[in-house]
């Protein structure tokens, strides 16, 4: 197929259509509107269904009682509904139900600021709602990127009953930009799956979860089996660019549009002699511990953390992996400014010319 | 090569259908483009800005600080934005409205009254293609006449033959004002 000018939000919606979802429930918010606005005329086409709910809490629990009927269902908001869906994603997960959730992310805390920014990455990675449950989480950095991840997103969420997050920040969901679409895959017919409510044979009754609620022990066993999922998340299933690393002595780490940006100035500073790369995590969660745990300390110098969130957040678990074997410096803006390329470049210049000394 | 175009405005201008347009134009032409809006909660009258990125090969970063060419269809746009275009860039104004005296040596300025023209030619909405003739005419490297007329075509084509017209029309004028702007 040839490659078409889209923007960010729509190549989002398109890709969750070819991935065969064929539900939608949202509530508008900026910097996403053009995702349920896409579906409300895309779903119906399909013989889909598409709602915008009352609310964000009815939304995703619409996207709860779809996904329990075996259909591939999808929901999409930015941070402040996201929080509101908060309830509705722990539900999902606690009852093993696959669904896909999208943050097109914008500044925050509170309200915030209808601009871009990447300030929900501790509440993406860490804990998307109650109850200490995980989840994917799919971070692009280039919109056929975009379209990629939520294609094969679904694929993610039926192996191991379990929502998958696409966190993206409002740049990239307002950019349009070029991409090749998928095929069309053929949509899941309900009540196939283990998990369906109206499935009618071969399933044994106990693979369902008809309730949320558990008792003690069967919620302690199912909470040790998420623990081995998660475990072998970390082991097969870390999606990660690593860029210019071999003789690197500066390690910028960024995700999202900031990695783009940090790009082009690394291809600079290496034109100037500088040695510099770029660990990009695509999943966020799991985060690319390896790529940290493989390198040199006898020639890295320096870590430098490019997001747009202040304070830093991503900033954790860089420390985590790198354990005080070379200081982590910063660059961030937040609120809803952007970085731009002399920006970027001359931030990280200064930290290289300073570290260096 | 890579180049940046800089659209500013008000809101209802065409700010943000100009860039789709110039970005489309460019795929179009077998280019690699990303188009990138900025605006706040308004929808008309508030400051509109968006930027394009055209290049030959995949473009890394979209977000370049300053730009090769700038189109300014407003006063408030051109105060704004006017520091941001490069030295050795391009400058369209719409002095229709864009009315302070541009003092700068160091780029080409190519100053059309945009609104008038549209005007004259018979609808005030078709200003913003007198500003991409005048983006064409001066040689701008971002995209050819020829790629433009295709994009008129297929955008305006399944409309009354008089709005392509109209637009064919805008987009010579500008053309014009293009050229001669670089011809000085």
């Amino acid at each position: 197929m040839a490659k078409v000018l889209v923007k960010g939000n729509e190549a989002i919606a398109e890709a969750a259509v070819r991935a065969g979802c064929r539900f939608f429930a949202g509530y508008p918010i900026t910097p996403q509107n053009e995702i349920p606005e896409y579906l409300s005329w895309r779903l119906p086409e399909v013989g889909g269904v598409f709602v915008q709910g009352e609310s964000e809490v009815a939304s995703v629990n619409m996207v709860y009682g779809a996904a329990a009927s075996g259909c591939r269902a999808m929901t999409s908001s930015s941070g402040p509904g996201i929080s509101l869906k908060a309830e509705g994603i722990s539900y999902l997960s606690g009852t093993q139900l696959p669904a896909v959730i999208v943050n097109i992310s914008r500044g925050g805390p509170g309200l915030g600021s209808i601009q871009p920014a990447q300030q929900d990455y501790l509440q993406a990675t860490k804990a998307l709602g109650h109850g200490g449950f995980r989840v994917m989480v799919f971070a692009p950095s280039t919109l056929q990127e975009a379209v990629d991840l939520t294609y094969s997103a679904w694929d993610y969420a039926e192996r191991d009953r379990n929502p998958v997050l696409i966190l993206m920040d409002g740049c990239l969901g307002a950019i349009m930009e070029q991409v090749e679409f998928p095929e069309m895959k053929e949509p899941m017919r309900e009540g196939t799956k283990n998990w369906s409510l109206n499935r009618v044979e071969g399933v044994h009754r106990s693979d369902r979860l008809l309730t949320p609620y558990f008792p003690e022990a069967m919620l302690e066993m199912q909470n040790k089996s998420r623990a081995l999922m998660v475990k072998r998340w970390e082991e097969n299933d870390v999606k990660v660019e690593e860029f210019m690393l071999d003789d690197a002595e500066f390690v910028v780490v960024a995700y999202g549009i900031s990695a783009r940006v940090a790009k082009e100035a690394i291809l600079k500073l290496r034109e100037e002699g500088y040695k510099i790369g770029m660990i990009r995590p695509i999943t966020l969660f799991p985060f690319p511990k390896e790529s940290f745990r493989k390198l040199d300390y006898t020639k890295v110098k320096g870590f430098i953390d490019i997001e747009l969130a202040i304070p830093a957040q991503m900033r954790d678990d860089i420390a985590l992996e790198v354990k005080d074997r070379a200081p982590i410096y910063e660059y961030c803006r937040s609120g809803g400014f952007l970085f731009d390329d002399d920006g970027v470049y001359t931030a990280v210049k200064k930290i290289l010319d300073g570290g260096a000394k | 090569m890579k180049k940046s175009l800089v659209v500013s405005g008000s809101g209802g201008q065409g700010v943000m259908s100009s860039g789709i347009m110039v970005a489309q134009t460019a795929v179009a032409a077998g280019k690699c483009a990303t188009y990138l809006p900025e605006y706040g909660p308004e929808q008309r009258g508030g400051s509109a800005k968006c930027t394009v990125v055209v290049n030959d090969t995949e473009i890394i970063s979209p977000l370049a600080s300053k730009c090769d060419t700038l189109i300014t269809m407003n006063e408030q746009s051109y105060k704004k934005f006017g520091a941001s275009l490069k030295a050795g860039g391009v400058l369209i104004a719409n002095t229709s409205r864009v009315i302070s005296p541009i003092t700068r040596e160091d780029i080409v300025v190519v100053a059309v009254p945009a609104d008038d023209i549209a005007v004259e030619l018979g609808n005030i909405k078709c200003a913003n293609i007198v500003l991409i003739g005048a983006l064409i005419g001066a040689d701008a490297g971002i995209i050819t006449e020829e790629a433009m007329l295709n994009s008129l075509t297929a955008k305006f084509g399944s409309k009354k033959q008089e709005v392509l017209d109209l637009n064919k029309a805008a987009l010579a004028k500008g053309i014009e004002f293009g050229k001669a702007a670089i011809a000085k």
